[in-house]
């Protein structure tokens, strides 16, 4: 019975019961009429033939036992079988499991990272029916469009709200944000939290209830706000309190704010966005009052869900001429916007977008490049397919002569061929098990590869059906691949031509040489690709940031939230720096409101006398004196700030200014620009400006662009700020040193976070370290595949051919005559698989250039080395099968036969 | 596998047997060929035959078709595989010698 047909009948004995009973029917029929036949009566003759058939019942148990418990047996028997199979050939079976385990895990970890991080909905009940509100992006003249806009102001919310009434529900959120924490009593130690500000109802939108306690209700959004309360996420409560109810009613204090522990969100819910647990949930009511009034201030999300029936044009149109009105009166508190960017607020649509998955910085971040590596990984499973094909069918010819015993012993081809894929499931199988186990430790590191300190990436990566699901799938459709072609290969064995040993398996080199080129051309596709994103990643550290981020240790300081001056906070930050700066082995130390290549910024409007305000807004950077000197960034004119410098020093209120060259450039035309004023609008009025010093450019976000225009101004006081140190001593010794004055200094001022420049500046090179990294191992790990396919299929191939080989040195062929014999065909499927690779590797790079720094559309380098690289691997592959070739002594080979 | 003399041992042999010399054959004629080629001194419980053919057909040792039978009607039709061959051999030769020593028992005893 064929292997289809038994499954069949264990899926479905139904129609096993209907045979059984029509053959039971047929024979009692005929015994009836055999006995009618004598001379019985029709009814005496029915009676008599099925007393002498006995009970039909007890048959019918019984051969339904037979059948399906042969089935099962049948199975058993062909994995013990594959399992002998593979004992004998241990060498096989393991290049075949490892090489299959690593591609399988390589696809079900970064599945798992792109199933939570893009595909799973969230974990609450009907993600269907969310939805997030955005509005398109506002770009600065001649700059590319940013990333769609989801940032809305309470009042906004407030009013979208109402007008929802009835046909959708909102809930506010805010950004995560990081908050330090101190459970119970002060003096506790202080823990870093993920926080996120949410409207009352918002859980409620969610469909999400507590674990303990009470979540928020429509009476946390009334203003003015009640009394303090948090609500914690399950898996901090199980990590911090391992879930101890009796939190419940006590105090956690967060910031300068003691807040009364209400309940626990239910077990899974970690928030709206994957990517970040939430560990406290506070009401939006205890943001910053100014948020909660002001309609500019755009500090939150709003995501919803549909009412039945509701679809997103109709929300859209509800909502749209509220928004408008919104946009128009943003246009009018920001004065200082230039005509252009106001024409687009305008003209903004609000949108309906929706949100199965909820919302995520990391999604926009990080999905193309995670495609990108899942298309790699992919790649890789198929090199690792056409791997284990070519290596079975080399195996099959081994095996020749014992399937060709079995077809002549009477053995059906289905039987062998189900045999021959029962063993290719097996070895699939077995590799997915490895591979599981290898993706559930690949994961984390992964996640890590794209986390940061400031930016803490977590996911919900535990034990999912989903991703099982995944690599189950994933290891029999390989089975199937690699598989079925040798099986059919195998089992279609003729007996006779194994009997003619020589002849009859060119069918099954050309079919070798078919993997063969299917290997090389993905190796070669892969190498190209991770070639353009390594050459691309080197490209951008060879970038000159215009400072020196080696050596510089960054520190987070904050100082107690008490009422001082701005000026005696500036004081006080000043004596800080004179002090670090005044240890041994410490050579400069600088201050600034946040770091650069953090992601913080300022930016604004400048106005040059004699012209119109500018059309963009430039980068203002407050930085204390000696910031030029600890950065080395050169300053090429001028002055430095000094400490008597403020913001509104000088003589007539007009503040000292350091421009770079892009700035002085781009506004005087000229970099003779000290003495030269200008002024810029702010809230407080029209802010005067004279440029006392030029620096030389710096970059200031990222690697990528050009230096912008940077102004910088002299530092404000400030109970939080950054202190860059430049130092030969270590980070930890460093920190010890700087926590220690902090504390001297007193006012509460201690270090909140540590790290060093060089850090901050490769923390904006994550997605594309992620892509040279897994790229650069993936395309390294496919050409040593396709390398071990190279030289299995020659060292098959000279191993048929040693007789022919023998003749012709027999007859006087050259060494190298030989060697080209055993190359010629291969060296024309190699070039014809670099082409084909090619030619996908620079679509791949095409379609993804703006993930590439400094790499030409057809870049000739990177071919080249790609190509260079590739063909050394090849030569590697295929000389040593070819220096046999060339060694065969004709007496031994001929003698052989 | 069942003992040598067990009564399963003994309707596989006369199975085999019976399908090795008129093969293809529905379960009907196999008891029917039984009983006239023992004259009647073997009368089978003819349900037992089908739980019989069946494990005999997932052993391989028989493969079963449905066919349209002389009077217009689906049967199944048995028929012996190469490994049924090499069975009947087997269990034959075995029947053989387990009968003659029985025999030689009785004979001497």
């Amino acid at each position: 019975m064929s292997w289809l047909l038994r499954l069949k009948n264990a899926l479905r004995p139904s129609r096993l019961d209907a045979d059984l009973e029509d053959e039971i029917a047929d024979h009692i029929e005929r015994r009836a009429a055999q006995l009618t036949d004598r001379g019985l009566r029709a009814d005496q003759a029915q009676r008599q033939a099925r007393v002498r058939f006995g009970n039909p019942t007890r048959m019918r148990e019984e051969s339904r036992t037979v059948r399906l418990w042969a089935s099962l047996e049948g199975t058993l028997q062909d994995i013990r079988y594959a399992w002998r199979g593979m004992r004998k050939a241990p060498v096989f079976a393991m290049t075949a499991v490892v090489s299959l385990a690593l591609a399988i895990g390589a696809n079900t970890a970064i599945y798992s990272i792109v199933d939570a991080a893009i595909l799973r909905p969230l974990p609450v009940n009907r993600p269907d029916q969310l939805f997030q509100l955005t509005s398109p992006a506002i770009a600065d003249p001649g700059m590319p469009a940013g990333e769609e806009r989801d940032s809305f102001s309470y009042p906004e919310f407030t009013e979208y709200s109402a007008i929802t009434k009835g046909i959708a529900r909102l809930g506010l959120f805010s950004y995560p944000r990081q908050v330090e924490a101190q459970p119970f009593k002060a003096g506790a130690p202080i823990e870093r939290l993920n926080l996120a500000f949410v409207s009352g109802e918002a859980f409620d939108m969610l469909g999400v209830g507590p674990a303990i306690g009470r979540l928020f209700s429509a009476d946390d959004d009334r203003l003015p706000p009640g009394w303090p309360t948090v609500v914690l996420g399950y898996e901090y409560w199980q990590r911090r309190f391992q879930s101890d109810s009796s939190v419940i009613g006590r105090y956690l204090k967060l910031g300068d704010k003691n807040y009364e522990i209400l309940g626990v969100t239910r077990k899974g819910f970690f928030g709206v966005e994957p990517g970040q647990f939430i560990d406290v949930w506070v009401p939006g009511t205890q943001y910053d009052s100014g948020a909660l009034t002001n309609a500019d201030w755009h500090w939150f999300r709003i995501l919803g869900r549909f009412a039945p029936s509701t679809s997103p044009a109709q929300l859209q149109a509800r909502l749209q001429p509220a928004f408008h009105r919104f946009q128009a009166e943003l246009v009018k508190a920001y004065r200082t916007i230039p005509p252009a960017i106001k024409k687009q607020f305008l003209e903004s649509e609000i949108r309906v977008c929706r949100a199965p998955s909820g919302a995520s910085q990391f999604r926009q971040t990080f999905s193309r490049p995670l495609w990108i590596v899942f298309g790699v990984a992919a790649g890789i499973l198929l090199i690792a397919c056409a791997n284990v094909a070519s290596l079975l069918l080399a195996r099959s010819t081994a095996r020749a002569a014992e399937m060709a015993m079995r077809v002549s012993l009477g053995a059906g081809r289905t039987r062998l061929f189900r045999q021959m894929l029962t063993e290719s499931l097996t070895l699939s199988l077995m590799a997915g098990a490895a591979g599981w186990i290898l993706a559930r430790l690949m994961g984390p590191l992964l996640v890590r590869l794209l986390s940061t300190e400031a930016n803490p990436v977590r996911f919900a990566l535990a034990i999912d059906t989903r991703v099982l699901l995944f690599c189950v799938i994933v290891s029999t459709v390989t089975a199937v691949l690699f598989g079925s072609v040798p099986a059919l290969q195998a089992s279609g064995a003729q007996p006779m031509s194994s009997v003619r040993a020589a002849s009859g398996s060119t069918g099954k080199l050309r079919l070798g040489k078919v993997f063969l080129g299917v290997q090389a051309a993905c190796a070669f596709c892969l190498v190209l690709v991770g070639a353009a994103f390594l050459f691309s990643l080197a490209n951008l550290f060879r970038v000159n940031p215009g400072f020196d981020p080696r050596g510089v240790a960054v520190f987070g300081i904050a100082t107690d939230a008490a009422k001082k001056t701005e000026e005696t906070q500036r004081q006080l930050m000043f004596q800080l720096q004179r002090r670090v700066e005044s240890q041994q082995d410490i050579q400069a130390a600088a201050l600034a409101p946040w770091a650069n290549f953090g992601g913080g910024g300022w930016s604004n409007q400048v106005v040059i006398p004699g012209k119109g305000p500018s059309d963009r807004e430039e980068i203002f950077y407050r930085v204390s004196p000696g910031y030029f000197a600890t950065l080395r960034t050169p300053l090429l004119a001028g002055r430095d700030f000094e400490e008597r410098d403020s913001k509104d020093s000088n003589a007539g209120g007009i503040a000292p200014a350091i421009v770079n060259e892009a700035f002085a450039r781009k506004y005087f035309n000229s970099l003779n620009v000290v003495g030269r004023e200008f002024s810029y609008p702010s809230e407080k009025g029209i802010m005067r400006e004279v440029i006392v010093g030029l620096a030389s450019d710096a970059l200031y976000n990222n690697l990528r662009s050009a230096p912008d225009p940077i102004l910088y101004l002299p530092i404000t006081g400030d109970a939080d700020y950054t202190m860059f140190v430049r130092s030969s001593l270590s980070l930890g010794l460093l920190s010890r040193i700087v926590d220690r004055e902090a504390r001297e200094l007193g006012a509460g001022t201690r270090v909140k976070e540590i790290t060093t420049l060089d850090i901050i500046v490769g923390n904006t090179l994550l997605r594309e370290k992620l892509l040279a990294g897994l790229g650069g191992a993936f395309a390294f790990f496919g050409l040593l595949l396709a390398g071990i396919g190279l030289f299995g299929l020659l060292s098959y191939s000279v191993g048929r051919r040693t007789r022919e080989i023998g003749i012709r040195a027999a007859l006087g062929a050259q060494r190298m005559e030989l060697v080209s014999l055993v190359l010629t065909d291969v060296g024309a499927l190699i070039g014809g698989a670099l082409c084909i690779g090619l030619a996908a590797g620079l679509t791949v790079l095409t379609v993804f250039r703006s993930l590439l720094f400094g790499i030409q559309r057809v870049d000739p380098t990177v071919i080249c080395i790609s190509a260079a690289v590739f063909v050394a691997t090849a030569m590697l592959a295929a000389g040593l099968p070819a220096r046999r070739a060339a060694t065969i002594d004709p007496i031994s080979a001929l003698r052989e036969e | 596998m069942p003992p040598p003399n067990s009564a399963q041992t003994a309707l596989d042999l006369l199975v085999l047997t019976v399908l090795d010399r008129r093969a293809p054959l529905h379960g009907y004629g196999i008891a029917i060929a039984i009983e006239e080629l023992s004259e009647e001194a073997l009368r089978l419980e003819e349900g037992s035959l089908y739980p019989a053919l069946h494990r005999m057909e997932e052993q391989g040792w028989i493969t079963a078709e449905w066919k349209i039978s002389e009077t217009k009607r689906r049967a199944r039709f048995y028929r012996l595989t190469a490994a049924g061959k090499k069975q009947l051999r087997f269990e034959s030769e075995r029947w053989t010698s387990f009968s003659t020593g029985v025999a030689r028992v009785l004979r001497h005893a």
